[in-house]
């Protein structure tokens, strides 16, 4: 065997770790009245924007130069608002990432963007420079819901969009829907999941509405007539049928798509892949560690620029850690959890929790296809009830190195 | 060493919230025995707890040296008293060391229910009583009304009783003049052989138990060996002293007439009962005290650790506790459901919620509490008569020939236009209406025997909100009744939950059963699936309520970002799953078990 070789060299670009990159715009037209994401609504101040394109691309490059040993798959802009920052400053970020890592030229490369700012030119612009995936935030067909959430667009907005969308070249666009809205009935729901399907999106998202604490919707919660949870549950259940019917192949709890076209990216944050995140309060699993970046534009480019520290959080993972993890995140996927994967990865008997997957499993929460186990819509619906006892029986467990002993 | 007939031994005696710890508060401040800066308001009550409700658990003594209008310097022993009728016998323990009382009645409020109780009960250990009217600083004073008051109702001369502000300071030395005049210096002969009253005892973790006493007959000294009349435990004295506000002061001697404190390297309170007599061993007093009687808990709960695997931990807390308070008791009980826990016996429920606040404050313990019973008797056809402390032993109805229950003489003092409101309360709760005076034109003592068992839970609360908030209550034990008991069985998802049983008179349990159903599905959260909650009598469902099965509870985002915040949200859950109890597959939460109780809204 050459030296070379057994030295791993002349690594190959696809013998490269995988790496995903998320880069976040927090800039938006208008800050929509749930949103409890960091984004400073209603500013785009040249002064500013002008200075996050100084710090941002200069944080790319830092990474770029630790991350040699890594191929990126899938790039990812989201908000904020990606598409109302405009073509130009995205563009920018994305040449200065091809230029700093390994982004293979088949890479995913998704924005976001809402109606009132995926103008054509705009969208014309990324398709030209190698964006291939658009996320649209339509989130409800219905106008006087649209305008109450603080939405700055009407639905005829979406569907030029997703016109223009399709002229500019991409086959392969996404739409976010919201349900359990403020007055939404099963009705109503039902006329908007159909509503939105001619559009004939690739995949679809639909959140069920959480009402944040902080939020302007918060404030209302109590007066605002949302819908129960058997309503809300109804809602979710009816989707995930529809969408089925339609083609749709449900991959997460809020996420559907046609074969093969899931989103490469943020799967990686369910089944363990490595990130890097760029901007404020983005998030990063790098190298084995998890942070996070502070949710201040000022805090980060000086940060950037000067040198200073950039991140609110950081931790270490051990694999006791990284265990629980493993079934809070896959579970959220219809890929689900290997029994034999996670025995010979966090040397952890699976048997507790086997016992309690085939009790779920009995209740129609949970199926297995042999050594997988996934749950059912239904089983998704109180996942976090579902997760907290298999959690707790994980726990409880011993590791079995330690028994073997 | 004091002359004994410069010695005044006292108590103060009161309603509650009369006013009888800032009263004891001034008269320390009058002789200086605490300096002003170091006063924390009322200082005899040290425990945490004590300050935070607002009452005197633990009776306590302390030494106030008075000089006085005659010239003379006096030795004031004050000894506290516990302010609630759950601790009686403590009370009477403590009045038995003093020669005089003062008792303290508010000038709006004037005599109450155990105004009359702790008076009678002073008078019955041959106290001066003492009376002082206290807050006439209020508005709503009336201190000549309520000195006739105090005549015509207890008989007591109060024409000269100082009228004060405690908590202004008003006339303070006036009480302690009139402690001098009117309290008897004590009798007793320093020269005959040791009696010393044990009137309460604490434990401290370095000098072992420290006994608090007051020396009736002959004297105590270091180096002496003495003997506990009623355990027959004997000791060495190591130290023994008086009791300053501020702490234990060692002295050479205590003799006949004294009050303080002896430390023996005791290991066990349960060798120091209140109550008891301490003699010498080499020239024993040939009788103990009169007086002396064993407290028996009243109340009894079982009490368990909500995580199963800190069983142990609750048995240390309460061998713990035990050491400081000989008044509870507690047994190893066994439950389907619940596991090992302990069957616990208190003197009341607020001794009870006392003991499991300082449970789960001072050794950091999570409990399930069930719904505490009073003891009953049984006959049963073979013959056999059992006690009954715990529902888990209540015989099937088949083997009982009768069954027996524990009364009381209840005792309510309030304003004459509550007395319908109380008759109705009193009739709910199996009340016998024996009498009715009027002790004058704005106060009425109804009379009433009552089953105990429907005074525990919550009585006092419910005549309180009743007589907006006027009316008083005393009560005091009346032996076994006969009586038509059943027990009553929840069962969750079809099973039966033996630890939510309890025993209950047949009449009440229909609607006592659809209110605790109605309140378990008020406190049981929504789970995976359906649960039933039933309640039965001898295997017949009588009561019954749903619980619906929980649909959603997921977090619909979850990308980069969201996952540190996702996982504490889950250890936020599992740690809540934790605090729960399964049974099967039902998960309960501690709360619902004490939730049952309260069911009078």
């Amino acid at each position: 065997m050459p030296l070379s070789k057994l030295f791993r060299l002349d690594k190959r670009p696809s013998e490269k770790t995988k790496l995903g990159i998320y880069i976040h715009i927090p800039f938006c037209r208008s800050k929509c009245q749930y949103c409890d994401f960091y984004s400073l609504g209603g500013s785009r101040e040249k002064d500013l924007t002008d200075l996050y394109l100084q710090a941002l691309p200069l944080h790319i490059r830092e990474f770029g130069a630790r991350a040699r040993d890594y191929s990126v798959d899938t790039v990812y802009f989201g908000g904020g608002t990606p598409s109302f920052f405009g073509a130009e400053g995205l563009v920018r970020i994305f040449n200065e990432l091809q230029r700093r890592f390994d982004v293979q030229s088949d890479a995913e490369v998704t924005f976001e963007a809402n109606p009132d700012s995926a103008q054509s030119a705009l969208l014309q612009k990324l398709h030209s420079e190698g964006f291939n995936r658009m996320s649209l935030g339509v989130q409800t067909d219905n106008d006087d819901l649209l305008k109450k959430l603080g939405r700055p667009h009407n639905y005829e907005q979406a569907v030029t969009a997703v016109r223009n969308a399709r002229n500019a070249g991409f086959n392969n666009i996404s739409l976010d829907l919201i349900y359990g809205l403020p007055g939404q009935s099963f009705e109503e729901w039902k006329g908007t999941l159909n509503h939105v399907l001619e559009l004939e999106p690739e995949h679809m998202s639909c959140y069920g509405l959480k009402v944040e604490e902080g939020t302007p919707l918060w404030e209302y919660r109590d007066c605002c007539n949302l819908p129960d949870e058997d309503d809300q549950a109804d809602m979710y259940l009816y989707a995930c049928d529809k969408l089925s019917e339609s083609g749709f192949r449900q991959y997460e709890i809020s996420n559907f798509a046609k074969p093969g076209l899931e989103s490469k990216h943020n799967l990686k944050y369910w089944l363990g892949g490595e990130y890097l995140g760029f901007g404020p309060s983005a998030a990063s699993d790098f190298a084995g560690k998890r942070f996070t970046i502070r949710a201040d534009i000022m805090d980060y480019c000086e940060g950037v620029l000067k040198g200073g520290t950039i991140l609110s959080e950081c931790e270490d993972m051990p694999s006791r850690e990284r265990a629980g993890e493993y079934l809070m995140l896959r579970l959220r996927t219809t890929h689900g959890i290997d029994a034999d994967e996670y025995t010979r990865r966090f040397l952890l008997p699976f048997r507790p929790i086997r016992k309690l997957l085939d009790r779920f499993g009995e209740m129609g929460f949970v199926r297995q296809d042999e050594s997988r186990y996934y749950l059912t819509p239904k089983g998704m619906l109180i996942s976090n009830k579902i997760l907290a006892e298999l959690l707790l029986a994980q726990e409880k467990s011993e590791p079995l190195a330690k028994k073997q002993r | 060493m004091t002359d004994q007939s410069k010695i005044r031994n006292f108590s103060i005696i009161a309603h509650i919230d009369h006013g009888k710890s800032t009263l004891a508060d001034r008269l320390l401040e009058a002789c200086n025995t605490v300096e002003l800066r170091d006063m924390e308001d009322q200082i005899l009550d040290s425990m945490d707890l004590e300050r935070e409700r607002g009452i005197t658990i633990k009776a306590r003594a302390v030494r106030l040296n008075y000089h006085a209008q005659d010239g003379e310097n006096y030795v004031l022993n004050l000894i506290d008293t516990p302010g609630h009728v759950d601790f009686n016998y403590e009370v009477s323990r403590s009045l038995t060391a003093c020669e005089g009382a003062v008792l303290v009645v508010d000038a709006s409020q004037g005599v109450e229910a155990q105004t009359l109780a702790n008076t009678y009960l002073a008078i019955d250990n041959d106290l001066e009583v003492l009376p002082v009217i206290n807050k006439i600083d209020l508005p709503a004073a009336r201190p000549q009304q309520i000195k006739q008051e105090i005549e015509d109702i207890i008989g007591l001369p109060a024409e000269d009783a100082p009228e004060i502000s405690a908590k202004n300071g008003i006339n303070i030395p006036a009480v302690l003049e009139m402690i001098v005049r009117d309290v008897p210096p004590p009798e007793g002969d320093p020269n005959a052989p040791l009696q010393a009253l044990i009137f309460d005892s604490q434990y401290d973790s370095y000098r072992g138990v420290i006994v608090y006493l007051r020396v009736m007959n002959g004297e105590i000294r270091p180096g002496m060996d003495v003997t506990m009349m009623a355990t027959g435990a004997q000791y060495k004295v190591v130290e023994c002293g008086y009791l300053h506000p501020r702490g234990m002061v060692p002295c050479d001697c205590l003799r006949a007439g004294e009050v303080g404190y002896l430390t023996a390297s005791i290991k066990t309170i349960a060798d120091t009962r209140v109550g008891d007599t301490i003699t010498g061993a080499a020239n024993p007093s040939t009788e103990a005290l009169p007086g002396y009687k064993t407290v028996q808990p009243m109340v009894f709960s079982g009490v368990y650790p909500a995580d199963g695997s800190k069983y142990g931990d609750l048995r240390d807390a309460l061998e713990k506790l035990k050491l400081n308070d000989a008044s509870m008791s507690y047994t190893q009980e066994n439950s389907i459901a619940l596991g090992f826990g302990f069957r616990c016996g208190f003197l009341g429920l607020l001794h009870m919620e006392i003991i499991l606040e300082r449970l789960e404050r001072e050794f950091n313990l999570d409990l399930i509490t069930t719904a505490p019973n009073v003891v009953y008797k049984v006959e049963k056809i073979n013959g056999e008569t059992l006690e009954v402390y715990t529902p888990l032993n209540y015989p099937d109805p088949m083997e009982i020939q009768q069954a027996y229950e524990p009364f009381v003489k209840a005792n309510i003092i309030a304003p004459p236009d509550y007395v319908g409101n109380i008759m109705d309360l009193c009739q709910q709760r199996r009340g016998e209406f024996k009498d009715m005076t009027y002790l004058d034109q704005s106060r009425v003592e109804l009379h009433y025997d009552m089953p105990l068992n429907e005074i525990i839970y919550d009585f006092f609360d419910a005549l309180k909100s009743r007589t907006r908030g006027y009316g008083s209550l005393d009560y005091e034990m009346d032996g076994y009744r006969p009586s038509k008991l059943v027990k009553l069985d929840i069962l969750l998802n079809g099973e039966l939950i033996d630890a939510l049983s309890f025993i209950l008179f047949s009449e009440s349990a229909y609607a006592r059963a659809r209110k605790i159903c109605e309140r378990l599905k008020e406190h049981i959260p929504r789970q995976m699936f359906e649960i039933p909650v039933q309640a039965a009598v001898g295997g017949k469902i009588i009561a019954r309520e749903t619980i619906k099965a929980l649909r959603k509870d997921v977090l619909a985002k979850c990308y980069g970002g969201d996952i540190t915040r996702k996982k504490k949200l889950l250890e936020k859950q599992k740690e809540g799953k934790k605090r729960m109890r399964s049974f099967g597959t039902v998960s309960v939460p501690s709360e619902a078990f004490m939730a049952v109780l309260k069911l009078d809204e």
